[in-house]
């Protein structure tokens, strides 16, 4: 089997994952009035569930474009590491892979890949299973915006799907709490969100943002000290 | 109703920047590496910026602290809370929270 339908394959069992994730953006867009041009398109282009998702829902409020693109380029922050971790992997390719690579860079295929890492024999070879898995992620992701957006607009307003999307960061936070230091984290940003959530233009998100990464940053430093 | 101009603005912008923090470290040398401590504070970023998001559209609902109206939707937020940690699953999750939501405010 080739290195590309194999990529493809290992990124099955994790597809329905992404589903539901797909499907509120869909609906969140939906509801947002969004066309199923702009839907598609922002999709396409950005192609990052969480930061879509956080933009559609400042747009939304109206909040600054500084404001909308920022908490957009902090969420993806996370993709330098692995970007870091496929850089030396793809060195060798064209540009037109090296692009398409990083273009594709997400947590289900930076997951994949780490799984699979020690079977490639050639960095050549993983990079084609590595293309693979993410045509198998974009396929699933997109689909799933579809029938969430073709949802979205039949759904009646009594569903409260606005609410899709704190429950959807709920999802995605809550994996992510390792430990009581993550939960610190969390329950302090959620606090000085609500403190600052009177800033004009949703300037305060990004005010939590970084006292929450500031506040992350006391709280690892306390423990190296010990 | 979010106006053309603006979304457009916003999204080309969004998509410049993700692709840039994609391919930076691709475009810069296979020699680039990040620090243990870089890596460590980018894994609080979900916490740090997430609740943002959760704790307002809870709370403040409707614009304002609104302890009758948006009652229901702290009490979904929290039972979905605990279903999304014992299933890490997005589909249980928002599934569960919609339709907890849906039969507080209309039964």
């Amino acid at each position: 089997m080739s290195p590309y339908r194999r990529g493809f394959k290992s990124m099955l069992p994790i597809a329905p994952g992404i589903i539901p994730f797909g499907a509120v953006m869909g609906t969140v867009s939906a509801d947002a009035h969004l066309s199923f041009f702009q839907t598609v398109s922002m999709n396409l282009i950005v192609f990052a569930g969480a930061a879509q998702l956080a933009a559609v829902d400042l747009m939304n409020h109206q909040a600054a474009v500084l404001v909308v693109v920022a908490t957009g380029l902090i969420i993806n922050l996370r993709f330098l590491l692995y970007s870091a971790a496929l850089s030396p992997i793809v060195q060798n390719e064209s540009f037109f892979k090296k692009f398409i690579s990083a273009f594709c860079v997400t947590d289900q295929s930076y997951a994949v890949m780490t799984a699979e890492q020690d079977k490639f024999k050639t960095n050549h070879e993983a990079v084609q299973f590595y293309l693979g898995s993410c045509l198998c992620m974009m396929i699933v992701w997109q689909s799933s915006v579809v029938a969430g957006y073709i949802f979205g607009n039949f759904a009646p307003k009594s569903l409260s799907l606005d609410y899709a999307i704190p429950l959807s960061f709920v999802a995605l936070l809550i994996p992510t709490l390792k430990n009581s230091k993550y939960v610190m984290v969390a329950l302090f940003s959620a606090v000085v969100s609500l403190l600052l959530y009177k800033l004009p233009f949703k300037t305060g998100l990004i005010a939590t943002a970084i006292l929450g990464i500031c506040f992350a940053i006391f709280l690892t430093r306390k423990k190296a000290a010990k | 109703m979010i106006p053309l101009g603006y979304y457009w603005l916003n999204v080309a912008l969004l998509a410049v920047g993700t692709i840039s923090i994609r391919g930076s470290i691709i475009a810069l040398s296979a020699r680039t590496k990040i620090s243990e401590r870089v890596k460590q504070i980018f894994t609080f970023i979900p916490a740090a910026i997430l609740p943002a998001f959760i704790a307002p559209a809870v709370f403040y609902h409707q614009g304002q602290v609104e302890m009758v109206m948006g009652k229901e939707r702290v009490v979904v937020l929290v039972l979905a809370s605990v279903l999304c940690w014992f299933t890490r699953s997005t589909l249980a999750t928002v599934g569960f929270g919609l339709a907890a939501l849906y039969l507080f405010t209309n039964l």
